[in-house]
Parts: structure tokens; C-alpha cells; sequence
């Protein structure tokens, strides 16, 4: 199983890794918060003085004895949202007079360890006058409860593409309407948040799993009112992120605040419950589609409007149904696309970017859409999507919703989807179960989607390094920073081939900001694409220099000096030759810095999902699942597929099992952790094939696109599809995710009462 | 998700046990496994003063046929039961089908069968079985030892009859016998979740006729359950022809039995994802499926034997 093998893996797949958890501070405290218990309501009073009597407690403080705590960081990164979204609406990193999600920290003890700081949590006192509470954004529209007094509960509102003409809808030989709810789902990453804050002389060191860690370090420096090189952020091993560890988050403000404050070493390691509770959430919008079509199947318009459910605060959520709004389009060359969005404040902890961040969500809409207008024409659903892709000669293609996707051949990617799931031979299958009524119902779903990877313009380039000692080692750094997406066996790899050195001879360095002064991080599907091209411009450069330091020692014109295999010859016979440690040694020490950007790219890709469905008991199951996804150039295969891989089960689990359920008063149910919030386990894991196409991106050197969250974006589409089209007397919009037993079986209910009153 | 401050003991016999359970100054909770108290300790839903770890007395462990029952120790963990001939006759292949639904191989390996006795989770699939086939529950108590029908023993969500001071120290099941086929079927959401429903059932026929039959219910009231309408319905009927399956037809006598269990028998709470309605029409379903996978077992079981004889 050679070519399983990652650099990392020996380390974190054998007890070695070394998280924000296993870094040993002597005279470390840890903190705990105290936590609301309601929703929504008015802070009276907190009082801490018990918890300060228990032993090994250190500390505990409300807001009230913090004056000086900052807020949380806002943030309008990529210009996703607004100041005035923002403006009015402050979130403090302790609650000092208004509960607005549950959990919401009211106080933090700090103890000798998290036993003692948990005992010191449960003495801790809070009067709150609970309010009503609103959890969905058709709720909180109404603008009845309102969050901020005397403001809207809608922080933002936004718009793609041009309105539709009504003639449009008018001259339609078909119209399809219809509602989604793309449910609150929760990152779930293996190791939830840490940070672990450690004074030292005028400094800070903040350990932390986390993706921007110079972002991190901005913003803490901004709030301790420090210049950025008085901080330094470390990134160890980090257990998976999906989007959800990019932030200052109020826990992280608290625990900065009271290290330099008093001078101690101070973590945080948030355990599963406070996770499920507090941790950010990922979609969580209510879709209204329409889409027409003339009577051969050719698309005319298409319109989406979203309410988002973007949580207590207007954070970086505010701004992500943007995402949605952009991708609106999907792969088809319909002529008239407008997405429409209010972005709706909600008494739950705020919504942030999950794995697909805003794509999930655009692509969900428009190709369960797609399979209803193939119902009303009577057409094949492959056959409608086929009239209707862009086609591979029309890149640069410029959508209605202002994105100009950079390359594909969307329809190589449907083709291979269907032979290799066998399209033809479940069909028959499916024809003869209708025949027979002991056999389970049978469908075939297919989801093709297109999204976006490396970031929003302004943030699409990274900061990096090469760096040769006298040994001839090359140190690698850049901005980038892994939670388990295998940086250390992709990039040295990388280098190494562009230098035409071994790889042992290439070792990386990431998420340091001492070590790498500029980034920006881990995110967007950007690291292959962006750092990849940035190793290779650096690598382009350090041939350069070695080759002018080379003229110089030889004197002799730079062009008579030639690269091969990591050394300098000269390039007439090849006589005079020196690798790079040499060279070094000659010339003195070689460090090659930069900062390169390259544009957005288009991943995309066509997910196939055969299911079954008992009718008796509302169970679904997947009998095959096909992934073909396209991210170009594919730099590390084994990489590459073990993204597809675990992006396709969080697909499986946003179409059938996850979900945050809220009892009447606003709390969510996840009292009991994963036994209330069902992700799809080892048991649940359907066959999954994960193939690809190659379509190089124009839009960056290396011809790579993101990889890493096809399967979030294309798969519950596709399983929702299926079921839909197991089931073909059950109205489709009954079935919304995730497609539970009980929900299957109202459906069906409700369809066989339809046809009985008929 | 720390647990609140508590006193451990680590007793060597089933006596000093007792001994530690009898303080009564303490609220005291038994370890075995510890899949279920552990994670509530953590949760600080349960808080217990004192926790008397019985996992070093070596003669709770282990499990032998003692006449026509089988006798489960208390440090029997869950995976002992996995082999499908560990326990003798239909009540081993009752056993081993319902295992493999109690979560997944690490929780199986530490949890216990007494353990489950002892949480009394409405939602667990040995305390169903148990109360269906009239299994026994042995205490030791500062008064001596003593035993509980298991049908007298739950008395409600993670209620039971063991007084604070009591142990148990096993359980005892009854052997099925050759003419009786089992069948057990869990409903959930993931493999990793407590059972919606689950229903296990035993099958006897002789000479064509039901001359016994037992149905548990597991989650289908906030205890374990005994469908004794549903039953009552059946026994001493003809078993008549089987369906092809898996699905089972309305008008089948299985499914009729189905209803009667999930509208007489059945008094499941609401849950998110299965309300009142959904469980009932699950149990349905599952009664009349699982009786019909126990007919099969014992045609099969039929079949195999005579075909040793030849």
C-alpha cells in the first residue's frame, strides 16, 4: 500500500503527532467557560465569587470584571460583507448584557488543569430573563424578536445577475418552482478548537489548530493594541478544520486577554459538547428556485433567492450566501440567471464557512431543480443536462452571476460517471423492480457541479520561501497551514521535481508566522493551486540565482551557465559543476523569497448515486456512489483521492443523516453529542468509486484547481436525486435533507393520500 | 466534559461489593464496562460519590449453561456473545443478531450484558430480549442474595428494582429449544446511534401450529417491553405458508400481529426523528419481519437437522 503513504502518516497515524493539546507549558492554566443555558435573553447578573473559593481555581471573571476585554474581531474578508452589516451589532467576547446564542460564554475560570476549572464553572452563578428565541431565518424575518434593539434582524442583502424579464417566465414551455432547506450542519472536525497563549518577556506565542495563522496574529495584535511582531502564531498538528478554525473566536479573545494579563501561560482545548454547542455552523439557508426551459429542453431563466441563517453576529457568515449567489449558474449556458440573498440574524452560534463554504448550496438548488424540469418534460435527466452544458470551446465563460469560469468539459465528466457506475444496467434494474412489488424501489441520481477554488479576488496569492544551507538541504516555507490535507508530502515532492533534487532533500516549513513573516493561509481549496505555483515560481527563481551565482564564480555570461538535477554546469561541455550546497558554500547564504497569486479556478465534476428506499421503514440506502471529479492538473493522487473520499461521505451525511435539531426554546439537541448529531460512521460507508478528468486550469502555472471539497458540493445532489427518482409518485419537495426514515415515510404518506383523494 | 469530584473502590469479592454499595452515606454507582455511566459521568448527568469498579472479582466473569438456562455473569462484555454458537441453540442465534446492533466493536469489547441490566436504557436490545423470554436477575445485597423475574425488575427509563445497595451479580436466560426459530431487526438512524425501535422474537412451532411465541420490543415504551397482545394473537394458530420477503403484506397474520403489537402493546415516546406515529408504524413493521425471519430460522434449523440425520 505504498502509494497510500503520505510523509505525515508514519507521525499521526502512530500516536506521534503533536497537537495544540500534547505542548507541555509548565504552570499552564487551563480555562473553562460558563455557558448560557438559554438561547436568547437579558444578562442580570453573573457572579463568580464561589467558583474563586474552589480549589486549584486561579481565576473567573465576567465581563463586568474585564472591562477592558475586547469584542470579537469582525471580519470582511474577500469582501463578502459589509461595515454596515457589522456596524451596531458587537459581539463580546463575554456576554455583558444580552444572550444571544445558546452557549454563549458568560464567564471563564481558569484553573491548574480542566477538572478544577470545571468545578470552578459549576459554582459560578447567572441570572438571565430569558426572550423568545429565533432559530430559522423565516422566523426571524418577521423581525418580532429582534436580536439588536431597534435593528433589523436582516444584516445584509445582496444581489447577482440582472432580474429576469416576466416574458420570460411567460414564453416558458416549462416552469419548475420549488423550496430547499439546506439544513444548519456542524464541521466536525476530530480535534475541535484549541489555543494555547504563552507570555514570554514582551511577547506572545499562541499555538493553535488553526488555517490563518497570520490572520490570527493580526487580529490579536489588533486587540491587545500590539504591534503584529510582538505575536507569534504557531500551527502544530491539527486535527481537520473544513473551514470552521479561521477566526479570533470570543474563547480565543478571552484566553489572549488573560495570559498577557496576567503574565501565565493560559489554553483552551474546547471539548466535544462545547464544540457542538459553540462552534461555528456551515449552510443553513431556505432556497426558493425557479427555472424554465423551451420545450426541447434548453434553459431560459433561472432564478434563486436565499434567506440565510447566519447566526447571533454578523461574522464572516453574513457575508458567505455571496458564495452561493455567485455559483448560482451552475455548468449550464442558461442565458438569464438572477440569485437574489438577505442574510438573517438567528439566535445560534454563528454560521461560517463548512467544507463547499456558499457552493454546496448553489449547486444543490439548481441540480435538484434540474431533475424536476426533467420530470415535467418527460425528458431523461442526463439528456437535459447535456443540452444544457457549457459547452468545452466556450471557456472563458462568463455567467449572468458575474463568474468567469476558467476551463472544463463538464460533459467527459458525466460520461464517465455513467459508465462507470453502469447507467444502463441500473436502469434495467430499476425497470424490473417496478414490476415487482416485493422488490425495494430503486433510483438513480446524478449531480453535476462546478465551483470554485483559491479564493476571492485580493486574496488569491501566498507568501513563501526557498532557503539552501551548505549541506545543499532546501527548507520550503509558505503562508499555508495543513489540518491533514498532506502539505508535507505534496510540496517537497513539488520542489523537489521543479529543482530535479531528491525529495529527502526538501523538508517544509508551515504555519510558523516567526518562520514564514506573510500568509494567508489554508482555505478556499487554495493551497495545491496557489502554493503549488508559488513553490514553483520560487523554484524558477532559485535556478536563476543559482545560475547567476554560478557566472559569477566561473565568470562566465549567466547564459553559458546551464541547471540540470539540482547543480550548475557549464553549458558547453559541462566541465566546471556544482550542486547548490557547494554553491552556497561558495557564494554564501541562498534564500529566495516572494509572493505570487494566481486567479480563481473552476473545479467541477459529475456524482452519480444508485439508491434503494424500503417503503416500509423510510430507510435509504446507497447501493453505489460514482465521483468524478476534475481539480486539473493533479499533483498527488493519493491526496487528491482521499479528498474526494472523505468529502463524499460529508456529502452522504448532509443528505441523510446530519442536521441541528432546536427544542421550543431555541437550545440546540445535541445534549448527548454524537448521539444526537448523526454523522455517517465506517458502517454507513457506501461503495464509492472516486475517478477524475483532467482539465487544466488556464489560470494558474501549474494547471491545478482545488480538490478538497468536491464531494460536500456534488454528492447530496446526487443522493437526493436518486431518492427523488426512487420514489416518482412522492412530490420532490418533500424529500429535504437530510433524508431521514421518518421523513421518507410522511412523504410517502402524504403522496399516497394525495392520490387517494384524487 | 470532566466528572465531578468521586471516591473509587476497587473490591476483590463479590462481598466486599456489597460492603461498598451499603454505605449509603454515599450515592454509589457500579463500574463494569462503563460505555453508558462513563460518558454520563462526563456529562455530569449522573454524579456519583462513590464508584465501585467491579471489574477485579473474578468470580462475576464468565458464563455457563446451568440446566435449561444460561447463566451471564456480571463482567460478560458484550462481544462474547458475537460467535453465533458461544450460547447453544436458537437463543445463541438470538443473541448473536442482536450483538452486533449494541454500537460498534469497541463499545462491545467493554460493555456488558449485567451492565445494561443495571442503566435499564428503554432503548437497550438485552433488556427486551430478557424481559420476552423471562430472564432473571441475580442480586447480592447486604441482606444476602436474591433473584427478580425480569419482567417484575425494570420499572421504568433507567429505572429498576435493585435497590442502591445491591449488586448484580448475573443474569440468567432461558435455552430455546430445536423447534423454536429467532429473529431480531434494529431500526436506526447509523449503526452508531440507540435503536428507533428494534424487535426480537422467538418462533416455536409444533405440527404446524404456534404453540409459542415471544416478541420484545426494544424502545417501544420508556421500558423494555413483552408484546404479549400481539402473542396472544398468534399462538395456537396455524403457521401457513411464508412470504417471499423481506416486505410482509397487510393482510399477512404477521402483519396483523405487527399492528397489534404497535397499537395494544407498544407506548413509545417522542423522539426527534421518530415521533409517537413513526415508531409505531416501525414496530409494525419490524414485528411482522422479524416474525417472519424467525419462521425461516426454524425452517432452516429443520433442515439442517434432518439433514445431519441422513
Amino acid at each position: 500500500m505504498e502509494k497510500w503513504a503520505r510523509r505525515e502518516d508514519e507521525r499521526l497515524l502512530s500516536g506521534k503527532g503533536r497537537y495544540v493539546a500534547d505542548i507541555h507549558v509548565p504552570g499552564c492554566l487551563d480555562a473553562a467557560f460558563v455557558r448560557s443555558k438559554v438561547a436568547h435573553g437579558v444578562l442580570r447578573a453573573v457572579d463568580c465569587t464561589a467558583a474563586r473559593d474552589v480549589p486549584g481555581v486561579v481565576g473567573a471573571w465576567s465581563a463586568a470584571d474585564l472591562p477592558d476585554l475586547p469584542p470579537v474581531p469582525y471580519t470582511l474578508l474577500a469582501g463578502l460583507s459589509t461595515e454596515e452589516a457589522v456596524a451596531g451589532r458587537e459581539w463580546s467576547a463575554l456576554v455583558k448584557d444580552r444572550v444571544r446564542y445558546p452557549g454563549e460564554a458568560l464567564a471563564v475560570v481558569l484553573g491548574e488543569d480542566r477538572y478544577r476549572a470545571e468545578d470552578g464553572v459549576a459554582e459560578v452563578t447567572a441570572t438571565i430573563d430569558p426572550l423568545p428565541a429565533v432559530v430559522t431565518p423565516s422566523a426571524a424575518l418577521k423581525d418580532s424578536v429582534r436580536l439588536f434593539d431597534g435593528m433589523s434582524n436582516v444584516v445584509l442583502r445582496g444581489e447577482a445577475g440582472e432580474p429576469v424579464d416576466p416574458a420570460v417566465w411567460e414564453g416558458a414551455a416549462a416552469v419548475v418552482e420549488a423550496t430547499y432547506r439546506q439544513q444548519l450542519l456542524m464541521p466536525s472536525p476530530m480535534e475541535c478548537r484549541t489555543v494555547l497563549a504563552v507570555p514570554d518577556g514582551d511577547r506572545l506565542t499562541v499555538w493553535s489548530g488553526h488555517q490563518m495563522p497570520h490572520r490570527l496574529r493580526r487580529e490579536l495584535a489588533a486587540l491587545l493594541g500590539w504591534s503584529a511582531d510582538r505575536i507569534r502564531v504557531v500551527v502544530p498538528d491539527t486535527g481537520g478544520a473544513f473551514g470552521s478554525k479561521s477566526a479570533a473566536f470570543p474563547e480565543f479573545v478571552a484566553v489572549a486577554h488573560l495570559a498577557v494579563k496576567l503574565g501565565r501561560p493560559v489554553r483552551w482545548i474546547e471539548d466535544r459538547l462545547e464544540s457542538m454547542l459553540v462552534a461555528t455552523r456551515g449552510r443553513g439557508q431556505d432556497q426558493r428556485v425557479r427555472l424554465a426551459a423551451d420545450a426541447d429542453g434548453r434553459l431560459l431563466a433561472y432564478e434563486l433567492s436565499i434567506d440565510a441563517d447566519v447566526g447571533a453576529y454578523p461574522h464572516l457568515g453574513a457575508g458567505l450566501p455571496m458564495q452561493t449567489a455567485w455559483m448560482a449558474a451552475g455548468a449550464y449556458t442558461t442565458p438569464h440567471v438572477h440569485a437574489t440573498l438577505r442574510s438573517v440574524l438567528t439566535n445560534t452560534m454563528v454560521t461560517y464557512p463548512y467544507r463547499g463554504a456558499g457552493r454546496p448550496e448553489a449547486a444543490i438548488a439548481i441540480e435538484r431543480t434540474m431533475d424536476l424540469l426533467a420530470r415535467r418534460l418527460g425528458m431523461d435527466p442526463v439528456e437535459l443536462r447535456r443540452r444544457n452544458f457549457i459547452p468545452p470551446d466556450a471557456f472563458p465563460y462568463e455567467t449572468p452571476v458575474g463568474r468567469v469560469y476558467d476551463s472544463g468539459n463538464y460533459a467527459a465528466a458525466l460520461d464517465l460517471a455513467l459508465e462507470t457506475l453502469d447507467h444502463d444496467r441500473w436502469r434495467a434494474e430499476q425497470a424490473r423492480r417496478r414490476t415487482d412489488p416485493d422488490a425495494l424501489p430503486l433510483g438513480i441520481g446524478i449531480s453535476c457541479y462546478v465551483e470554485r477554488s483559491g479564493g476571492e479576488a485580493g486574496g488569491l496569492h501566498e507568501f513563501g520561501s526557498l532557503q539552501v544551507t551548505e549541506d545543499g538541504r532546501i527548507t520550503a516555507r509558505c503562508g499555508a497551514a495543513p489540518s491533514g490535507q498532506g502539505h508535507e508530502t505534496v510540496f517537497p515532492a513539488l520542489v523537489a521535481k521543479f529543482l530535479g533534487v531528491p525529495e529527502a532533500q526538501v523538508r517544509l516549513i508551515e504555519g510558523d508566522t516567526d518562520e514564514q513573516p506573510e500568509g494567508l493561509g489554508s482555505f478556499a481549496s487554495r493551497s495545491a493551486q496557489v502554493d503549488g505555483a508559488l513553490f514553483q515560481h520560487l523554484a524558477n527563481l532559485l535556478i536563476e540565482e543559482a545560475r547567476t551565482r554560478a557566472a559569477g564564480l566561473w565568470e562566465l555570461p549567466v547564459d553559458q551557465v546551464a541547471w540540470t538535477d539540482g547543480s550548475v554546469h557549464t553549458a558547453h561541455n559541462g566541465s566546471a559543476l556544482m550542486d547548490l550546497g557547494e554553491l552556497v558554500k561558495h557564494t554564501g547564504p541562498l534564500r529566495i523569497e516572494d509572493r505570487f497569486e494566481t486567479g480563481q479556478a473552476f473545479p467541477f465534476g459529475a456524482h452519480a448515486a444508485v439508491t434503494e428506499v424500503d417503503p416500509d421503514l423510510g430507510l435509504v440506502n446507497i447501493l453505489q456512489l460514482v465521483t468524478v471529479d476534475d481539480c486539473g492538473v493533479i499533483l498527488n493522487p493519493a491526496v487528491v483521492r482521499g479528498q474526494a473520499y472523505g468529502s463524499a461521505l460529508q456529502g452522504i451525511g448532509q443528505a441523510l443523516y446530519e442536521g441541528m435539531q432546536f427544542d421550543d426554546d431555541g437550545v440546540p439537541h445535541v445534549a448527548s453529542g454524537f448521539l444526537d448529531y448523526l454523522l455517517p460512521t465506517f458502517t454507513e460507508v457506501p461503495p464509492i468509486e472516486a475517478k477524475d478528468t483532467h482539465t487544466p486550469s488556464p489560470n494558474s502555472p501549474l494547471g491545478a484547481k482545488g480538490a478538497g471539497e468536491s464531494g460536500c458540493i456534488g454528492t447530496p445532489a446526487a443522493i437526493a436525486n436518486a431518492v427523488a427518482d426512487a420514489l416518482p409518485a412522492v412530490d420532490p419537495e418533500l424529500l429535504q435533507m437530510p433524508l431521514t426514515p421518518d421523513r421518507i415515510l410522511r412523504a410517502l404518506r402524504a403522496s399516497t393520500h394525495e392520490e387517494d383523494v384524487r | 466534559m470532566k466528572p465531578a469530584p468521586f471516591d473509587y473502590a476497587v473490591p476483590r469479592t463479590v462481598a466486599e461489593a456489597v460492603a461498598a454499595l451499603g454505605d449509603t452515606r454515599r450515592k454509589a454507582q457500579v463500574v463494569a464496562g462503563g460505555q453508558s455511566l462513563i460518558l454520563e459521568m462526563h456529562l455530569e448527568r449522573v454524579r456519583p460519590e462513590l464508584v465501585v469498579d467491579i471489574n477485579r472479582i473474578p468470580e462475576l466473569d464468565g458464563m455457563r449453561v446451568e440446566g435449561d438456562e444460561l447463566r451471564v455473569g456480571a463482567l460478560v462484555r458484550h462481544a462474547a456473545f458475537e460467535p453465533p454458537d458461544a450460547v447453544p441453540g436458537p437463543l445463541g442465534t438470538l443473541l448473536a443478531q442482536a450483538v452486533v446492533n449494541i454500537a460498534h466493536p469497541p463499545i462491545r469489547s467493554r460493555g456488558t450484558m449485567a451492565g445494561s441490566y443495571g442503566w435499564a436504557h428503554p432503548a437497550s436490545e438485552w433488556c427486551a430480549i430478557g424481559v420476552a423470554l423471562d430472564a432473571t436477575v441475580e442480586l447480592a445485597g447486604p441482606d444476602g442474595a436474591r433473584s427478580v423475574a425480569a419482567r417484575d425488575y425494570f420499572l421504568g427509563p433507567f429505572r429498576t428494582a435493585r435497590l442502591p445497595q445491591e449488586l448484580i451479580t448475573a443474569v440468567r436466560l432461558p435455552l430455546l429449544g430445536e423447534n423454536t426459530g429467532v429473529g431480531f431487526i434494529e431500526h436506526r438512524r447509523t449503526h452508531f446511534c440507540f435503536a428507533q425501535v428494534a424487535v426480537g422474537t422467538t418462533l416455536t412451532v409444533d405440527d404446524g401450529v404456534i404453540s409459542d411465541v415471544r416478541i420484545a420490543l426494544v424502545n417501544s415504551a420508556d421500558r423494555p417491553l413483552r408484546a404479549r397482545a400481539a402473542e396472544d394473537a398468534l399462538r395456537g394458530s396455524e403457521l401457513g405458508a411464508l412470504p417471499a420477503g423481506p416486505r410482509v403484506r397487510d393482510e399477512h397474520p404477521f402483519a396483523r400481529a405487527g399492528r397489534i403489537a404497535a397499537e395494544h402493546d407498544a407506548a413509545p415516546l417522542p423522539e426527534p426523528f421518530a415521533d409517537v406515529d413513526h415508531k409505531r408504524r416501525i414496530i409494525a413493521v419490524l414485528v411482522a419481519r422479524t416474525l417472519l425471519q424467525a419462521a425461516n430460522d426454524r425452517r432452516a434449523r429443520l433442515a439442517a437437522r434432518q439433514g445431519d440425520h441422513r
